[in-house]
C-alpha cells in the first residue's frame, strides 16, 4: 500500500486523487462546452455583441405582441370521454397492480406492475417471490418503457421481392409458413434460454410435428462452461442454485454476481443479508473475497481483491484446488503455473475457504470448462453441497450453449436446413460468428423471426412475426426447479403482434380447436397447468401472487469424480497486454440498448453512460501522478488492435487492474435497433474467439492499445459531474482547497478564493471503517458528529423542531454496507418521478436530470482500491441553503420536514443549486420533454445524421409511461427528489380512508422499494415503533456535511468491510 | 365559570344527540324520503304507480299481506337469500322479474326500512324540486355593486375641481390686477388645457396603472373560466336528475369517494333507470336516443344489440330513425308517419349523429364525448375522494347549486387564493378519523381548550406539495 498521507482520503478518480490542477478547472464548469460562462472566458462574442437599443426594443416589441397573440387565444376546448361500460376493477385515478414476471432470455424478476388507467407505468418487486424477494433490477425498472418503444413491430411483416418488409395480416404469414413447413422440413430454432415450462411444451408439440426441428439455444453472455462441467461432475447439465445468504466466506473468479452474472438480483438480496451490521456490538459479517481482471461491480464490493489478468483464471482455480486438496488429503492436479506475485495471496484466500467448511462458497464466471470443473469440485470438497451450493434445486437460467449455433452455420451454409426460426435472439449480432451465420442465412430458403423489435438478425429474415412484449403477454417462467412464476398481461396488446409459443402452435397445425377462443394462448397455458400442477388450489390465487413453489423430483445430480477428465481444458496464463469484455450492469450484451433509461443509467463503476469505454489502467509515477498507458486522458479517443481487427474507441482511467490488462463492456454498437441504441458506442462481439469446445471465451491476449488518437466529441462520464468536497490544490499557493467551494467563490467573487467555505477540505462524505476498528471506529465518529452538532444549534428557522414534532416528518435512511451501487433505484426514481432523458451531448455538459445518483468513491490502496456507493437525493434539510437564496420562495419547508419545490413558482435563478452544499438540484437547461406551447421551440439534443435530435418521450406512445400523478417539468424550472410526495400523500390518503394510523408499508419511496438488498429506509421520524427509527439506532449512522449545519434528513449508516490481511494482490 | 359553561355546553350538546337519536329511531315519512332516494329511486318509480328496473313499489302491504313483516325485511336484506329459501311470494316475484336483480340492503334497520314504508305509503307530493343529498351550498357571495355612489362622487368632484380652478383664476387675476399687472392671465382654451403638461402627464399616469392593473388582473385572471358554460353532446339537465328526481351525486359520480376523479358515468350508468324511462319531458325521445346509441340498446326490443360497435352508422340509423318515428305514432295514435313526423325524425337523427361523432370520432356507437368544464391547471394535484369522503365537503360547496341547473357550468373560479382561502377555514374533522391521533399535540390543545378547532392549514394544508408535486 502506498502512503496516503499527501492524498485524499476518498477519492472519485485519478484527478482529485493527484489533485491535479487542471481538474480544478474542469471541475468547475458548470456547463464546460458552448456555456455562456466558457463564451465570456474565450472573450467570444456574446459579451460584446452589438445588442443594441433598438434590437432590444425590437425583441422587447416581438415578445409582447406575442404574448398578446398568445393571450387572446380562446382556451382550447377539452373533452372528458368516459366509458360506455366501466370494468369492475377499474376505476380511473386509482392504480392498479399486476403481478407478472420479467423475463428477457435467462434474466429473471418477479415483479409486479402498477398500472393506471390500463396503462402500465411502474415496475415494482414481487415480495412473494423467493428467488427476487421484492427485489429489482435496473433492466427490470426500465422494461416498462421498452413496452412503449416507438421502434417496436407493429405488426407482422412479409419481404417482397424486392428485399423490402411490407405489412401482412397473421392469416398471409400463417399461410405463407404453414404451406412452406412441410412434415419433412428440416427446421432450426435460434433461442436464448427459455425459461416458460408452457413454451417448452409449446417446442416438444412442435417437434411432435416437424420430426427434424433442431433447437439451438445459446445465451446473449455465455455460461456454457458451467453446464458442460458439471454434466461431467454431477451428471446433470446445470447451474446449481447458489445461496450466497448461507456463506461465511465468499470467493469470486471473474464473476460479477451483484451486477450481471445468471441471477444477480436473487444473488444480491441473499449476499446483502450477511453484509448488514444489525448490531455493532457483536458486528458480524461474511468475507468476500472477489478475484478479477477488471473492476466489476461485485469486484468493488468486495471486502479483499486480487487483480488478475483474464488468461490466469485456470492457474489461479488450480492453485486454490491444490491448495484446498492438499488440506483435505486429496490428491492434487497438473495445475498451470501461477505467477509469483499471486502465489501468497491465493494460498490465503484457500485458508479462509478452509476456515468455513459447508459455509463457504466459491464462484466462477469464466467460460472455461476446466475452470468450472474446479469451481464445483472445490465447493465438494469443502462441503458446500446441500448448503451455499444446491444441486437438486438449480437454475434453469442458463441453458445455452454456443457451440451448437456455431454447427448449426455449417449446417445452414451446407443448405441442410430448410427453415430458420429466429426465436427471441439476435445471433448475427450477440455471437462472435454471427457475421458468419447472417451470411448463412441467406442459404435457407425461409428465415421467420419471432423478435418484438428490428435488429441485426431480424432485418435478414423473410418473415417477422412480432411477439408481444412481456407485459403484454400471458406465460410463464420456472428460473430455479419448484419456483415458478406467473407472466399476465397487462394491457391489452399495443400493436398486432403475437404471443411466440402461439405462433409456433399455429404453424404446427390440427389445432384448431383451441384457436376459437378468445385468447388462446391462455387457454393453453391453463391447460398446462391444469394438467401439471394439481397442488395449485385456484388458478386466480396463482395469478393474484404471481409465484407458487412445488417440490420437485430429485434431480438426479450426484458428485461424480471426473475431475481428472477436464483438468487438460485448463489454459496457461498469457503474456503480453490482455483485454476483458465484460456485461454491464445495463446493456447485458445489447438486449437492452434501445431503452434510453438505461443508456442514461451511468455504469456504477466508470460512471459512463451513453457508450462503452476502453478502461484503462492507471499507474502510480511514485511522485503525484497517475498515469494511464500512452498518457491518454478520460475521453480521449485511442485504437485497440485485438485479433487484428481495430476498434477506435473512448478511453476511460479505471483503477484496480493490473498494468497490462484492460477492459471493454459489451452490448454497444448496435448495427439495427431503435434511436436510443443505434450506433452508440461499438461492437466488441466480433473480436471475441471461442476456445476448442466452441465455448466463446470473453477476453482476449495480445491487445495493443494506441496513443491519442483524439478527442470524444460529447465524453459522458458523469463522474466529476455535482461533485461535493472534492478537493484540489491552489495553482499559487499550494494549499489544498476545495475544488467544489472554490468554483463557487470564483464564479461569485473573482479572485477571492480564501477564507470562506472553500477552507472546509476535510468534509464528512463517506465514514468507513474496517469490522476489526469498529469500536474505535464508532468512539471517533460519535465523538465527530457531538462536535458538528454543537454547531447545528442554530438554527435557520427557529421553532420548527416543533412543527415537525406535530405530525409527521419524514426522513430516510441509507446503509452504505447494503448499498452495492447496482442503479436499480437511479431508474426506479425516473420512472417514478418523469425525470427526462436528456441523450449524450447533454450529459456531456454536466445537464443530466438524474434525482437520485450514485456516487462512487474509492479509497484505501491507491492501486487497488476499495470503493464505496453512496445514493445521493436530496437530503430534505432543516436548515435549507437552497430555501432562503430563492428570490421568489419557489422552494420552502413544509411542516413535516419536506425541502419543497414548487415549479411553477420557479423563475429558474438556479441560485439555490448553486447553494446547495449535496448537488442534488437538477435545472431544465432545455424542454426536454417538450412541454412548450410551441413546437418549434422543441430543442435538438445533438444527434447527428438520420437519428432525430428530438428529445426522447416527445411521441405521445412513449409519453403513456409518464406517471400521470407528477408534473412534467418544461424548460427553466429546478427540479430535485421529493422524497415521493405523491406516495406520501397516497399512503396518508389511505390511511384516512381505513381510519387507522399511518403505517411503514403505506409510504415507501420509489428507490426505497426497488432495490434488492434493502440498503433505503423511508418513514416518520415521529413514529417510534417504525423502521426507520429502528434504523437510527444504529451508533454507525452518520449525516453527510454535517459540519455544515443544514441539518439533513438523510441518515447513512458507514461501510465497513471485513478485511482479511494480506489477501489484496 | 369556565367549567360551568363547560358543563352546560355536553348537558346541551347529550340533550340534542339524544333528541336526534331518538328521533332518527321513531320511523317519519321524511327520513323514509331521504333513503328512498338515496337508495331505491334508482329501480323503483318514485310515482309509486308504475314498474320502472323494479316493480312498482306502491301496494306492497296488499301483495305481502300473507307473510310476516319480517319476511319483507328479509327480502330487503337479501331478496335471493329469501328466493333460494323457497319463500312462495319471493318466488313469484323472481319469476316475474328475472334476471333482473335487486340490491342487497344489508345494512339497513328495521325502521329505517319502515320508514321506507311509511314513505311509500304517504301520499304523493308536490312535485317541488328537492335537493340533492349532500347538503346546503354555501350562500354565493353576491356583492351589491357600489359603483353608481362612485360614479356620482367621482362627478361631483369633478365639478368641484372645476370651479375652484375657475375661483382661483379668478382670484389670482384680481392680485393681478391689484398689483398693477396689466397683463392679466388668460383663460386657456379646452385644447391648451388638453395640451398643457399636467394634464398630459396626468393622463399617461392614470393610463400606467390603470393599464397595469389591467394587464396584472387579466394576466393573475388568465387561463380561469369561472362560468363556463359549453353546450354539450346530450342535453342533460342536472335540474330534472339531482334536483328533480334527488339522484345522489356520486351515484353517477361514483369515483368522487374512492379516486381523485369525480368521472364522467359511463354510458351504461344512464341504462340502469334509462332502461324504463325511454322518453325525455323535455326533448322526447330525441336525448335519451344518444345514450342507447352509445350503448347499442335498441328500445324497441328493450335488448342490446349483438356486434354492435361493428354496425355502420347507416344500419344504426335505421335502428333508432325506426324507434323514433314508432314513438312518434304511438303518441299521435298513428298507423304511419304523417310529414311532421317525417320531419321530426329526421330533424331528430340530424342532431343524434352530430352529437355523437366529430373529426376524431365518426361512428355514432361509442363514448359520449362531453365538453370538460372544471380543469386544473398539469401542475396541480387535486383528490376528489380527499374531500368528499374524508372532508366530507358537501359537492355543492365547489360546484355550486348543481341541482338547479339545466345546464352545467362552473361555478367557482378554482384559482389558488380560492383554494387556499377554503384551506383557511375549513376545519378538519379530527376526532371522527383515527389518523389524525398522530397529531398529538393538537389532540393535546384541543382538550386544554387552548385551540377551539383545527383547520387545514395547522395540518399543512397550505403547503406548496400538498398539491404541486
Amino acid at each position: 500500500m502506498k502512503d496516503q498521507s499527501s492524498y485524499n482520503d476518498i477519492w472519485i478518480g485519478s484527478e482529485d486523487l493527484g489533485r491535479d490542477e487542471k481538474f480544478i478547472d474542469q471541475a468547475t464548469q458548470e456547463m464546460p462546452d458552448g456555456s455562456v460562462a466558457s463564451m465570456l472566458a474565450q472573450g467570444a462574442s456574446f459579451a460584446s455583441a452589438q445588442t443594441g437599443r433598438r434590437d432590444f426594443l425590437k425583441y422587447l416589441g416581438f415578445s409582447i405582441s406575442a404574448a398578446t397573440i398568445a393571450a387572446s387565444c380562446e382556451i382550447p376546448i377539452k373533452r372528458a370521454i368516459p366509458f360506455v361500460t366501466r370494468p369492475d376493477d377499474l376505476v380511473p385515478g386509482v392504480a392498479n397492480y399486476y403481478a407478472t414476471s420479467y423475463v428477457v432470455g435467462g434474466d429473471y424478476c418477479s415483479v409486479l406492475v402498477k398500472t393506471r388507467e390500463g396503462r402500465p407505468i411502474k415496475v415494482e418487486g414481487n415480495p412473494l417471490s423467493a428467488i427476487s424477494s421484492g427485489g429489482t433490477s435496473a433492466r427490470a425498472q426500465a422494461s416498462v418503457l421498452s413496452l412503449y418503444d416507438i421502434h417496436r413491430l407493429r405488426s407482422p411483416q412479409i419481404k417482397n421481392a424486392e428485399g423490402k418488409f411490407e405489412t401482412a395480416t397473421w392469416s398471409q404469414v400463417d399461410d405463407l409458413v404453414s404451406t412452406s413447413l412441410k412434415p419433412e422440413s428440416r427446421i432450426a430454432i435460434v433461442a436464448n434460454s427459455i425459461l416458460s415450462p408452457t413454451e417448452k411444451n409449446v417446442l416438444k408439440e412442435f417437434q411432435t410435428k416437424y420430426p427434424n426441428t433442431k433447437l439451438a439455444i445459446y445465451d446473449p453472455v455465455s455460461s456454457a462452461a458451467i453446464l458442460k462441467a458439471n454434466e461431467a461432475i454431477y451428471g446433470v447439465a446445470m447451474v446449481p442454485g447458489y445461496h450466497f445468504d448461507k456463506a461465511k466466506v465468499i470467493v469470486s473468479v471473474q464473476a460479477d454476481f451483484l451486477g450481471t452474472w445468471i441471477s444477480p438480483v436473487q444473488y444480491a438480496h441473499d449476499y446483502s443479508k450477511n453484509r448488514k451490521i444489525k448490531d455493532a456490538t457483536k458486528a458480524k459479517m461474511s468475507r468476500h473475497i472477489q478475484i478479477e481482471s477488471y473492476m466489476s461491480l461485485t469486484g468493488t464490493n468486495a471486502d479483499n481483491r486480487i487483480r488478475i489478468k483474464p488468461s490466469e483464471s485456470s492457474a489461479v482455480l488450480g492453485r486454490l484446488y491444490n491448495k484446498i486438496a492438499s488440506a483435505k488429503g486429496e490428491s492434487s492436479i497438473n495445475a498451470p503455473s501461477l505467477s509469483g506475485s499471486l502465489t501468497s495471496a491465493i494460498d490465503k484466500t484457500a485458508d479462509e475457504l478452509l476456515k468455513m467448511p459447508g459455509e463457504s462458497l466459491l464462484v466462477c464466471g469464466s467460460n472455461n470448462i476446466g475452470d468450472q470443473a474446479l469451481a464445483s469440485a472445490i465447493n465438494h470438497m469443502l462441503g458446500n453441497e446441500g448448503s451455499t451450493v444446491d444441486i437438486q434445486q438449480y437454475s434453469y437460467q442458463r441453458q445455452g450453449d454456443e457451440s451448437k449455433v456455431n454447427a448449426l452455420v455449417a449446417s445452414m451454409n451446407g443448405g441442410e436446413v430448410d427453415a430458420l426460426i429466429i426465436y427471441g435472439a439476435n445471433p448475427v449480432y450477440d455471437l462472435p460468428f454471427g457475421s458468419a451465420f447472417g451470411e448463412a442465412m441467406s442459404k435457407v430458403a425461409l428465415c421467420i423471426s419471432t423478435n418484438t423489435s428490428p435488429d441485426e438478425s431480424t432485418a435478414l429474415c423473410k418473415v417477422l412475426a412480432p411477439d408481444h412484449h412481456f407485459l403484454e403477454s400471458w406465460g410463464d417462467a420456472e428460473p430455479v426447479r419448484g419456483h415458478v412464476s406467473m407472466i399476465q398481461p397487462t394491457i391489452a396488446p399495443l400493436f398486432d403482434t403475437r404471443e411466440r409459443g402461439l405462433s409456433l402452435l399455429k404453424w404446427k397445425g390440427d389445432n384448431d380447436l383451441l384457436f376459437t377462443n378468445e385468447q388462446p394462448y391462455y387457454e393453453y397455458l391453463k391447460a398446462t397447468w391444469a394438467a401439471n400442477v394439481s397442488s395449485v388450489s385456484t388458478w386466480n390465487e396463482l395469478l393474484h401472487d404471481g409465484v407458487f413453489t412445488y417440490t420437485p423430483v430429485a434431480s438426479g445430480a450426484s458428485y461424480k469424480n471426473n475431475l481428472s477428465l477436464l483438468t487438460s481444458k485448463l489454459i496457461q496464463p498469457g503474456t503480453g497486454s490482455e483485454i476483458t469484455f465484460m456485461e454491464t450492469v445495463t446493456m447485458g450484451n445489447g438486449q437492452h440498448s434501445n431503452n434510453p433509461w438505461l443508456q442514461e443509467m451511468p455504469d456504477p463503476v466508470t460512471r459512463c453512460g451513453w457508450g462503452n469505454y476502453l478502461a484503462l489502467p492507471v499507474a502510480f509515477d511514485g511522485t503525484r501522478k497517475f498515469i494511464a498507458h500512452e498518457n491518454l486522458e478520460n475521453g480521449e479517443l485511442a485504437d485497440v488492435v485485438v485479433n487484428e481487427q481495430t476498434l477506435r474507441v473512448p478511453v476511460i482511467k479505471q483503477f484496480g487492474q493490473t498494468p497490462d490488462t484492460f477492459a471493454l463492456a459489451l452490448g454497444y454498437g448496435r448495427a439495427a435497433t431503435g434511436r436510443a441504441g443505434l450506433g452508440v458506442g461499438v461492437n466488441v462481439n466480433p473480436l471475441l474467439k471461442t476456445d476448442s469446445d466452441g465455448l466463446i471465451q470473453y477476453y482476449a491476449s495480445g491487445v495493443t492499445v494506441s496513443d491519442k488518437k483524439g478527442k470524444e466529441d460529447y465524453y459522458s462520464c458523469v463522474q466529476y459531474h455535482h461533485t461535493m468536497g472534492v478537493t484540489g490544490e491552489d495553482s499559487e499557493t499550494k494549499q489544498v482547497i476545495n475544488a467544489d467551494e472554490a468554483a463557487t467563490v470564483y464564479m461569485t467573487y473573482g479572485l477571492v478564493r480564501q477564507g470562506y467555505q472553500g477552507s472546509l477540505v476535510n468534509r464528512t462524505i463517506i465514514r468507513k471503517s474496517h469490522l476489526e476498528n469498529i469500536d474505535e471506529f464508532i468512539h471517533d465518529l460519535q465523538e465527530e458528529r457531538h462536535e458538528h452538532q454543537e454547531l447545528n444549534k442554530m438554527q435557520v428557522y427557529p421553532g420548527h423542531d416543533a412543527t415537525y414534532a406535530r405530525g409527521h416528518h419524514w426522513g430516510m435512511h441509507v446503509d452504505l454496507n447494503s448499498c452495492i451501487g447496482c442503479g436499480a433505484c437511479t431508474v426506479a426514481c425516473m420512472a417514478e418521478n418523469n425525470v427526462p432523458v436528456v441523450g449524450k451531448r447533454e450529459m456531456s455538459r454536466h445537464h443530466e436530470m438524474a434525482w437520485l445518483r450514485i456516487d462512487r468513491y474509492y479509497y484505501g490502496d491507491v492501486d487497488n482500491p476499495s470503493a464505496v456507493y453512496q445514493p445521493l437525493m436530496c437530503q430534505h434539510c432543516n436548515n435549507a441553503p437552497c430555501e432562503n437564496v430563492c428570490p421568489v420562495n419557489a422552494t420552502n419547508h413544509s411542516s413535516e420536514g419536506l425541502n419543497q419545490m414548487a415549479y411553477n413558482r420557479c423563475v429558474g435563478t438556479r441560485y439555490c443549486a448553486n447553494n446547495c452544499p449535496y448537488k442534488v438540484r437538477r435545472f431544465n437547461w432545455l424542454d426536454y420533454t417538450t412541454a412548450d406551447l410551441w413546437p418549434i421551440n422543441e430543442p435538438d439534443l445533438g444527434m447527428k445524421s438520420e437519428k432525430d435530435g428530438t428529445p426522447y418521450g416527445a411521441d405521445n406512445l412513449t409519453r403513456m409511461v409518464l406517471n400521470p400523478d407528477v408534473t412534467v417539468r418544461s424548460r427553466g424550472v429546478i427540479e430535485k427528489c421529493s422524497f415521493c410526495v405523491q406516495r406520501i400523500q397516497e399512503g396518508k390518503l389511505r390511511a384516512k380512508t381505513e381510519d387507522r394510523l399511518l403505517r411503514d408499508a403505506d409510504v415507501k419511496t420509489a428507490c426505497q422499494s426497488a432495490c434488492p438488498t434493502g440498503a433505503i429506509t423511508f418513514g416518520d421520524f415521529n413514529n417510534e415503533t417504525g423502521d426507520l427509527n429502528e434504523k437510527l439506532k444504529s451508533p454507525l449512522n452518520y449525516i453527510v456535511l454535517e459540519e455544515v449545519n443544514t441539518r439533513s434528513a438523510v441518515n447513512y449508516q458507514a461501510r465497513i468491510i471485513n478485511k482479511a490481511e494480506g489477501v489484496d494482490a | 365559570m369556565h367549567h360551568n359553561c363547560l358543563k352546560y355546553c355536553l348537558l346541551l350538546a347529550f340533550s340534542w344527540i339524544f333528541i336526534v337519536g331518538s328521533s332518527y329511531a321513531e320511523p317519519t315519512v321524511a327520513a323514509g324520503k331521504v333513503l328512498f332516494q338515496n337508495n331505491c329511486k334508482a329501480c323503483h318509480n318514485a310515482n309509486m304507480k308504475d314498474d320502472m328496473t323494479g316493480p312498482a313499489l306502491g301496494g306492497f302491504e296488499e301483495r305481502w299481506a300473507a307473510y310476516p313483516r319480517e319476511d319483507l325485511y328479509k327480502w330487503i336484506h337479501n331478496s335471493q337469500a329469501l328466493i333460494s329459501s323457497g319463500h312462495p311470494r319471493a318466488v313469484e316475484l323472481w319469476n316475474k322479474w328475472k334476471p333482473t336483480v335487486m340490491t342487497s340492503f344489508g345494512a339497513f334497520k328495521p325502521e329505517e326500512i319502515e320508514s321506507i314504508f311509511l314513505y311509500i305509503n304517504a301520499p304523493p307530493p308536490a312535485p317541488v324540486a328537492a335537493v340533492a343529498a349532500g347538503g346546503e351550498p354555501t350562500p354565493g357571495g353576491v356583492d351589491k355593486s357600489n359603483d353608481f355612489i362612485y360614479w356620482i362622487l367621482f362627478a361631483v368632484l369633478l365639478i368641484t375641481v372645476f370651479t375652484l380652478s375657475r375661483a382661483i383664476l379668478n382670484l389670482r387675476n384680481i392680485v393681478a390686477q391689484a398689483e398693477g399687472d396689466s397683463h392679466p392671465i388668460k383663460e386657456l382654451t379646452v385644447l391648451q388645457f388638453l395640451r398643457s403638461k399636467s394634464v398630459i402627464s396626468f393622463l399617461i399616469f392614470s393610463l400606467v396603472v390603470i393599464g397595469g392593473y389591467t394587464t396584472v388582473n387579466n394576466g393573475i385572471a388568465f387561463g380561469r373560466q369561472q362560468g363556463y358554460k359549453p353546450d354539450q353532446p346530450v342535453n342533460f339537465s342536472h335540474k330534472i336528475h339531482a334536483g328533480l328526481q334527488g339522484i345522489n351525486c356520486q351515484y353517477c359520480h361514483d369515483s368522487a369517494r374512492r379516486s381523485k376523479h369525480a368521472g364522467i358515468p359511463a354510458a351504461n350508468t344512464c341504462m340502469n333507470c334509462h332502461k324504463a324511462i325511454k322518453k325525455g319531458t323535455l326533448y322526447g325521445t330525441q336525448e335519451l336516443t344518444k345514450i342507447f346509441a352509445s350503448n347499442g340498446y335498441d328500445p324497441s326490443t328493450d335488448k342490446y344489440i349483438d356486434n354492435y360497435d361493428k354496425l355502420s352508422n347507416d344500419e344504426i340509423k335505421a335502428i333508432y330513425t325506426k324507434w323514433i318515428g314508432d314513438s312518434y305514432m304511438k303518441d299521435k295514435n298513428l298507423t304511419a308517419l304523417d310529414r311532421r313526423g317525417i320531419r321530426t325524425v329526421n330533424e331528430q337523427w340530424d342532431n343524434i349523429a352530430s352529437s355523437m361523432t366529430n373529426e376524431l370520432k365518426p361512428k355514432i356507437s361509442g363514448p359520449i364525448e362531453w365538453t370538460r368544464i372544471h380543469m386544473l391547471p398539469d401542475h396541480v394535484y387535486f383528490n376528489h375522494s380527499q374531500h368528499v369522503n374524508i372532508g366530507k365537503i358537501a359537492c355543492q360547496q365547489c360546484h355550486g347549486k348543481v341541482q338547479e341547473m339545466d345546464q352545467m357550468y362552473q361555478y367557482a373560479p378554482l384559482s389558488m387564493g380560492w383554494c387556499i382561502n377554503c384551506h383557511r377555514q375549513t376545519e378538519v374533522n379530527f376526532v371522527g378519523n383515527k389518523y389524525y391521533e398522530t397529531y398529538k399535540s393538537y389532540h393535546e390543545a384541543l382538550s386544554k381548550g387552548e385551540k377551539t378547532k383545527i383547520t387545514v392549514e395547522d395540518i399543512g394544508g397550505l403547503e406548496c406539495q400538498k398539491c404541486h408535486y
